[in-house]
């Protein structure tokens, strides 16, 4: 009875993980077939084949969108990761007049949804003379109200005894931060750095607001004109494309999902 | 020359005033301990020492050197957590050594003196080993090892012992005081442990509510209470406290209370406020066979009570029994001891009684300090 419930529960699992993964399997599989087999539902490609990567890349300059797209996701990432955990210690450790008005500030960002901004920040933009340069897209994005939250709420559970004796030995409050807090906090900056690398990475509206260049396009934003405009020309094309875009976030998910649980087993910090 | 000195110092969080012009004068090489209850502003004061709070006003000296506004690092102090306070993602050596390599210290002299604490510590075989692979104990000495290697002028400990089990909290009191001893380095060390102050400190402060109840060697805190709270916060187990009053009778001053009239050393002065009686538990000497009853009794030095609970620690016993409305008890020798629900009378000798006034504090000296 029990090993009966136990097949049924794995079958469950397995037809489940099945309908997720099959899809991703065949689009991998499908940028490696020739126009006439990408109507079939096989995940082993008959002919196998580069042509579509290589087409993709002659007809638009997917290399430099992935460079473009890597360095500003990277470049964001890093920012909020530094710049977030900085306010977060601020906010979670230190005292100093006006941070519950801050707190609640932090929160208020929160409840405002990003296309009410996309006109305003647009105006900024354009004024500012930053259409069609790496500033416009990164500088709006340094700072991100959620990851200061999820932060500050890890922060606020490290002992105040580490802090103390950090001080005394003679540590400066940004030392502490990424010396003594950094260390410990490996779990939530994992979790931090993949949701903004992952948002940085495929956020497209942005780019097509104030980009119009094409050496400077991200990666997902050359897709979306390469693919609407026609330009992929067949189906296997674009899916080469779309691989392009999804692979480094795949990588980067399965690079830190090994630090999560290193970290959540090793964080013990009293006992 | 006092090694450090507090000036009329005060502490407010917000609205709260957590000390008050506090003043204190701790010598050079002495172990001073500051105990007192939760909120007693024990940790506040030691925390403003080592520069971990600001001062709301006041001054703090340490050598003469006013170090009232410098940052931790300056003032030459070290510090041993309750929590230890190890980073846990270093070794025993980088713990042990991160204050000398901030501070600039050569390679050379920091090895000696990382091998120095740990060989007075017994920590060499774990110095390459995590906090989280150490005992309680352990760690404690880590932490130890990590003020000591500092050669600081002042040491701080804040409950360094509160997490702890009771065996080996015994053990690290006494390791704490031999390396006191051996080092000579000023301490101030706080703790709720009246045992562990009573034990450890040349001198000890009680505190409570922001204000200095007593300050004192251990035996004169113990003797001399100067007001009911430092009565019943020193010793174990806590002392005897009855209500009552004072009045003459023929020439000598009787203490009354609902069944008790006990006589009170010559000398003692007449007063008209509401009396706390203090006798200590082990300054009760216990009889079994019920005598006279204490009204009775023509040296009126006897309590007269009923056994209800009987704690037997191995070499002594504390005998719980009702006088009256009172609820007493005596620690004596556990050879014979009484059965609950017997009667025992308990003579209560006049030279070892306190009285406090009405408003807790001591009146005369009732006994001789031997």
């Amino acid at each position: 009875m029990k090993l009966l419930r136990r097949i049924a529960l794995y079958a469950g699992l397995t037809v489940a993980a099945i309908t997720f993964i099959y899809p991703f399997l065949w689009m991998a599989s499908s940028t490696f077939k020739p126009p006439v087999e990408v109507g079939s539902l096989a995940l082993i490609p008959h002919d196998f084949t580069l042509d579509n990567y290589r087409t993709m890349w002659a007809r638009a300059p997917f290399g430099r969108a992935l460079v473009n797209s890597t360095f500003v996701a990277t470049t964001i990432t890093l920012a909020v990761l530094v710049f977030g955990s900085m306010t977060a210690y601020a906010m979670a450790r230190l005292n100093f007049r006006g941070r519950p008005a801050l707190n609640a500030a932090t929160i208020a960002v929160l409840m405002v949804p990003g296309q009410l901004t996309l006109i305003p920040l647009y105006t900024l933009i354009v004024q500012l003379g930053w259409v069609d340069t790496y500033a416009a897209l990164i500088v709006p994005y340094l700072f991100n109200a959620t990851a200061i939250l999820m932060l500050r709420q890890f922060f606020l559970q490290i002992p105040q005894s580490l802090i103390d004796s950090a001080r005394m030995d003679g540590m400066s409050e940004p030392r502490i931060l990424f010396t003594i807090f950094w260390p410990l906090s490996k779990p939530v900056l994992s979790i931090v750095a993949i949701f903004t690398f992952m948002g940085a990475w495929n956020e497209v509206l942005w780019p097509l607001l104030v980009v119009r260049e094409q050496n400077l396009m991200t990666l997902p934003q050359l897709l979306t004109v390469f693919a609407l405009g026609g330009g992929a020309g067949s189906v296997g094309v674009s899916l080469a494309s779309a691989m392009v875009l999804v692979v480094p976030v795949v990588a980067a998910y399965a690079f830190l999902q090994r630090n999560f649980i290193e970290s959540m087993a090793g964080s013990g910090i009293k006992g | 020359m006092p090694s450090v000195t507090f000036e009329h110092v005060t502490k407010r969080f917000g609205d709260a005033t957590v000390i008050e012009d506090f003043d204190l004068q701790v010598a050079d090489g002495e172990l001073l301990v500051l105990v007192g209850g939760s909120g007693s502003g024990k940790s506040t004061i030691l925390r403003m020492l080592a520069g971990l709070e600001t001062v709301t006003s006041g001054r703090i000296r340490i050598d003469d050197r006013d170090v009232t506004d410098l940052a931790p690092r300056d003032r030459d102090v070290a510090m041993v957590f309750q929590d230890y306070g190890l980073y846990p993602h270093m070794t025993v050596r980088d713990n042990l050594s991160l204050g000398l390599r901030l501070r600039k210290i050569p390679r050379h002299e920091i090895d000696r003196r990382v091998a120095w604490a740990a060989g007075m510590l017994g920590l060499e075989p774990l110095l390459d080993r995590k906090p989280k692979a150490l005992s309680g104990g352990q760690r404690q000495r880590v932490a130890m090892g990590r003020a000591m290697v500092r050669e600081p002028k002042v040491f701080l400990f804040d409950e360094p012992l509160s997490n702890l089990d009771a065996g080996l909290r015994a053990q690290m009191r006494i390791e704490i005081g031999s390396l006191q001893d051996r080092l000579k380095t000023t301490t101030v060390y706080v703790t709720h442990d009246q045992v562990e102050a009573m034990t450890l400190g040349d001198r000890i402060v009680v505190l409570a509510d922001g204000r200095i109840q007593q300050i004192g060697r251990p035996i004169e805190l113990y003797r001399t209470p100067v007001n009911r709270f430092v009565a019943g916060f020193i010793g174990t187990p806590a002392m005897n406290f009855i209500e009552g009053t004072l009045a003459a009778d023929g020439g000598r001053m009787f203490f009354s209370a609902e069944a008790a009239r006990l006589k009170m050393r010559a000398g003692t002065a007449e007063s008209s406020e509401p009396i706390t009686l203090g006798i200590r538990p082990e300054d009760l000497r216990m009889d079994f066979i019920p005598q006279q009853p204490t009204h009775g009794s023509a040296d009126f030095d006897t309590l007269t009570g009923r056994v209800v609970l009987v704690e037997r620690l191995g070499g002594t016993s504390h005998v719980h029994f009702q006088v009256g409305p009172h609820r007493l008890m005596a620690s004596v020798a556990s050879d014979s001891l009484p059965e609950v629900g017997h009667d025992i009378t308990a003579h209560v000798p006049a030279a070892r009684v306190h009285l406090f006034g009405g408003d807790g504090r001591a009146i005369g000296r009732t006994a001789e300090i031997v």
